[in-house]
């Protein structure tokens, strides 16, 4: 813990560059996990008509994704997915098929098209952008410089904390907390 | 007794509004007498509410029609622990409860500092006021729960059937005691602001209330989300449901706030964000509420809709401007010395898991309030359900699994190359070793084999980190010291309790990996006799009969298991038509293991009298409830050393 190692990981720029290269990997993700198309996803080593239902919401009032719906109307709907894939259809047909009779609120996640790309987006332009301000923040943090006299908690140093440090804060901490205890 | 109710409540309300008045003055004047009177009317409001729910409760047990809520929430034929536990199914008895445990709160709050004559106290003692103002005005004048009825009904309407499971008797309390516990963290920020307090104590002490709050709220989130795994029969515990959602928002920024005021505990910084996530902590637990009652998102968990809503919408959008405008008035307060030794660093990576757990929250309420957004913008009505949530909350969970192994090996201010080398080898190894071993098993996809991953090296981080401080203590107390591993969570109960905390989370992990991978479902109709196969079980429909409970008809499956040709045990799954509901309801069976579930449902009986028998098994799914059990171990672990602290404290004093 204490030993002062040649290859230091905790470069500043290295850090930053750490993150942007993780905030470039969420924007990554986004690519990865907008649905191309069609929002079936295949679900493997389950009933095959899954794959179908479960993106699919069930269309009387229950809410419940229909693979799992156990309601009169998703019992019927899950037959006829059933149905239709034994008929050889295929499964952006029939998703298609119901869409078109239910509207888009059947299927469990709205196309990434329009309007509603907004939703697969954001999340991982927000974590993107969380990640980026984290990388800025930290190297301006990092490259200020420590003042002469340490902080009440944390005193200076150029290696990681020690236990004796550590044991050092904790007694500071404490002192502190004593001594306002005391003023009260 | 419904006018005491009434009165009761009215006087809470004035009670809340004295003490806020009597806080302010003897805040303002610093004489002592307004701020003891101010904390007694909290103690009064405390007072007026137990009696109120009592009231209540009587009513319930009594199946006194001529209550208006009594009558709309049970009936003569509901057994006694669902009349007592419908004081939380409709709208007034969960504002009731809202408000006891609220004002429960306060009390405690003023018991815990009874000692303590600093003023700074009865300033968060005034900001739970306020919010006890709130909700004794909706009790009083919008949404009471005395209103009686001119003429009462000979029965009642009966409680939702979906409700009268023995979990819903502690599920929403325990729930609620998480979400509105919040209110004490914010207090004490808002009083921070308010008083232009500095120091860090304060800080100690949010820190405490939050965790307690927090494992209530987690444990309740886990408990409605066993509730759902039998009750709603659909072989699953989390659907990514509006509600769930709402109770997961809160628990993940208050997740990140227990982490980032570690580092305002160690380096003095993030003063601002800790007091924003504070505020966000409590706004969302609002919100969830707002959810809850305001039917504006369709959801399974949803009973009690009403067109209180926009009073809860005000609530948040007033104490949000009021916590931002005090924020921005009193930014020097909060200013710090922000100030790193270098990015690879536990404030560093506590920093990048701060930014996860907010962007998890994002996301979450993003797809959780879209279809509002969308329908407004476009005119078309849309679902952002499961689906949605897999594809993008997944892999931010997972980034998130991965820094629960990272973080807390890194040390504090600095981590070498060297230190990275030792501590993280192994667990990477083993991490890798145990994904290519998962992969002949059935493993497929990035997400699963990053899980796996995770898991294991979490796992090994964990390990390390304890093998490590039991050697330490071996080394000080030789000879070896076989409960030199309890010593060591004694000695650091913070420090340790938090990596069981961790292990909990990897067992939800694994449970949550377990049972959505490799889930296996089978279904067939089944006349008396034939059988039916899933995985290594053969299931034999014996006989369908009906029979008759206390306020239901229900048609039960007789199924003989079988494992690998051997007799296992006999399942009943059933569905119950409840008499006054005359809604069916599916009553799950199941067989338990620590390796996995069987879990059969009774789709229903078909015209030619063969029995629908839905089959699941859920592999690993006991892990999901046993990390809930850890993760409260570990936090009670946490709390505990505070307990040591005070203990020495006394001796000292």
């Amino acid at each position: 813990m204490t030993g002062r190692s040649v290859h230091v990981l905790d470069a500043d720029l290295g850090g930053g560059r750490l993150l942007a290269a993780l905030a470039l990997t969420a924007l990554l993700l986004a690519a990865f996990a907008i649905p191309a198309g069609a929002t079936v996803s295949a679900a493997g080593g389950k009933d095959p008509a899954h794959a179908v239902t479960s993106q699919l919401i069930c269309p009387c009032s229950c809410g419940e994704i229909l693979s799992g719906c156990t309601c009169e109307t998703g019992k019927s709907m899950q037959g006829y997915v059933t149905d239709e894939l034994k008929k050889g259809k295929g499964k952006d047909e029939i998703t298609a098929s119901l869409v078109a009779k239910y509207g888009e609120v059947i299927r469990g996640a709205p196309k990434a098209e329009g309007f509603n790309l907004i939703v697969w987006v954001a999340p991982f332009v927000a974590t993107a952008i969380g990640l980026l301000i984290a990388a800025l923040v930290l190297k301006r943090w990092v490259g200020r410089r420590h003042p002469a006299g340490a902080g009440a908690l944390a005193p200076a140093g150029h290696g990681p904390m020690t236990t004796a440090e550590q044991d050092l804060a904790d007694l500071r901490s404490r002192a502190e907390a004593e001594l306002e205890r005391l003023r009260e | 007794m419904s006018e005491i109710g009434k009165l009761s409540l009215f006087l809470a309300f004035l009670c809340s509004c004295y003490a806020v008045g009597a806080f302010v003055v003897g805040l303002r004047t610093g004489m002592a007498g307004p701020l003891k009177s101010g904390r007694r009317a909290v103690w009064a409001v405390c007072g007026l509410t137990l009696l109120a729910t009592i009231l209540l409760v009587r009513a319930l047990v009594a199946r006194d029609f001529s209550y208006r809520y009594v009558a709309e929430h049970t009936s003569l034929d509901l057994p006694v622990m669902y009349a007592f536990s419908s004081l939380w199914a409709g709208q007034e008895g969960s504002l009731l409860l809202w408000l006891l445990i609220l004002s429960a709160y306060g009390a405690a709050f003023l018991w815990c500092y009874r000692k303590r004559l600093d003023p700074f106290y009865d300033a968060v003692a005034m900001v739970v006021a306020c919010v006890m103002i709130f909700f004794t005005s909706l009790l009083s004048f919008v949404s009471s729960p005395f209103r009686i009825l001119a003429t009462p009904p000979p029965d009642g309407n009966g409680l939702n059937p979906l409700l009268q499971d023995p979990g819903m008797m502690i599920h929403p309390p325990i729930l609620y005691t998480g979400y509105v516990g919040f209110i004490i963290p914010f207090a004490f920020g808002i009083a921070v602001l308010i008083m232009n307090r500095t120091g860090t104590r304060w800080i100690e002490e949010v820190r405490r209330w939050t965790l307690f709050n927090w494992m209530f709220l987690g444990f309740g989130i886990l408990l409605g989300a066993r509730w759902a795994y039998i009750e709603l029969g659909w072989g699953g515990y989390w659907g990514w449901d509006p509600v769930e959602n709402a109770s997961l928002m809160p628990w993940l920024v208050g997740t990140a706030f227990l982490h980032s005021v570690m580092i305002e505990q160690r380096r003095g910084m993030l003063k601002t964000w800790n007091i924003v996530l504070i505020v966000l902590t409590f706004e969302l637990s609002i919100f969830g509420t707002f959810l809850t009652r305001s039917g504006v998102l369709t959801s399974v968990h949803s009973f009690a809709e009403s067109d209180i809503g926009p009073w809860f919408m005000g609530f948040i959008l007033i104490s949000a401007t009021i916590a931002t405008a005090l924020i921005l008035y009193r930014k020097a307060l909060l200013e710090s010395e922000n100030r790193m030794d270098a990015v690879v660093s536990r404030e560093g990576s506590f920093l990048f898991n701060n930014v996860l757990f907010v962007a998890l929250t994002f996301a979450t309420f993003l797809g959780t309030t879209f279809p509002v957004l969308s329908e407004a913008v476009t005119g078309t009505k849309i679902s952002v359900s499961a689906p949605f949530f897999n594809r993008v909350n997944v892999p931010i969970a997972l980034a998130l699994l991965l820094l629960t192994g990272i973080g807390p090996v890194l040390s504090w201010k600095r981590a070498t190359a060297s230190f990275m080398k030792r501590n993280f080898i192994i667990p990477i190894f083993v991490g890798v070793v145990a994904t290519l071993v998962s992969i002949p098993f059935g493993l497929h996809g990035v997400y699963p084999a990053v899980c796996v991953f995770g898991a294991a090296f979490v796992i090994s981080c964990v390990v390390m980190e304890f093998a490590r401080g039991v050697q330490a203590r071996k080394d000080v107390e030789a000879p070896v010291n076989p409960a030199a591993l309890v010593h060591l969570v004694q000695k650091n109960k913070r420090r340790y309790g938090g990596y069981i905390v961790h292990l909990g989370v990897v067992m939800i992990f694994v449970g949550v990996l377990g049972s959505s991978v490799f889930q296996k479902e089978a279904h067939a109709p089944l006349q008396p006799g034939q059988s039916m196969a899933i995985g290594p079980y053969a299931l034999t429909l014996d006989k369908v009969e009906d029979t008759q409970i206390q306020n239901a008809t229900q048609t039960r499956a007789h199924v003989q298991v079988s494992r690998n040709g051997k007799r296992l045990t006999d399942m009943h799954p059933a569905k119950a038509m409840y008499t006054k509901s005359q809604q069916p309801m599916t009553e799950v069976a199941l067989q338990s293991t620590a390796a996995e579930d069987l879990y059969l449902i009774l789709g229903g009986v078909n015209e030619d009298g063969s029995a629908s028998i839905q089959a699941y098994i859920n592999p690993l799914v006991a892990f999901v409830w046993m990390g809930g059990v850890v993760m409260v171990i570990g936090t009670i672990i946490c709390l505990a050393d505070r307990m040591r602290l005070k203990r020495e404290e006394k001796l000292l004093a």
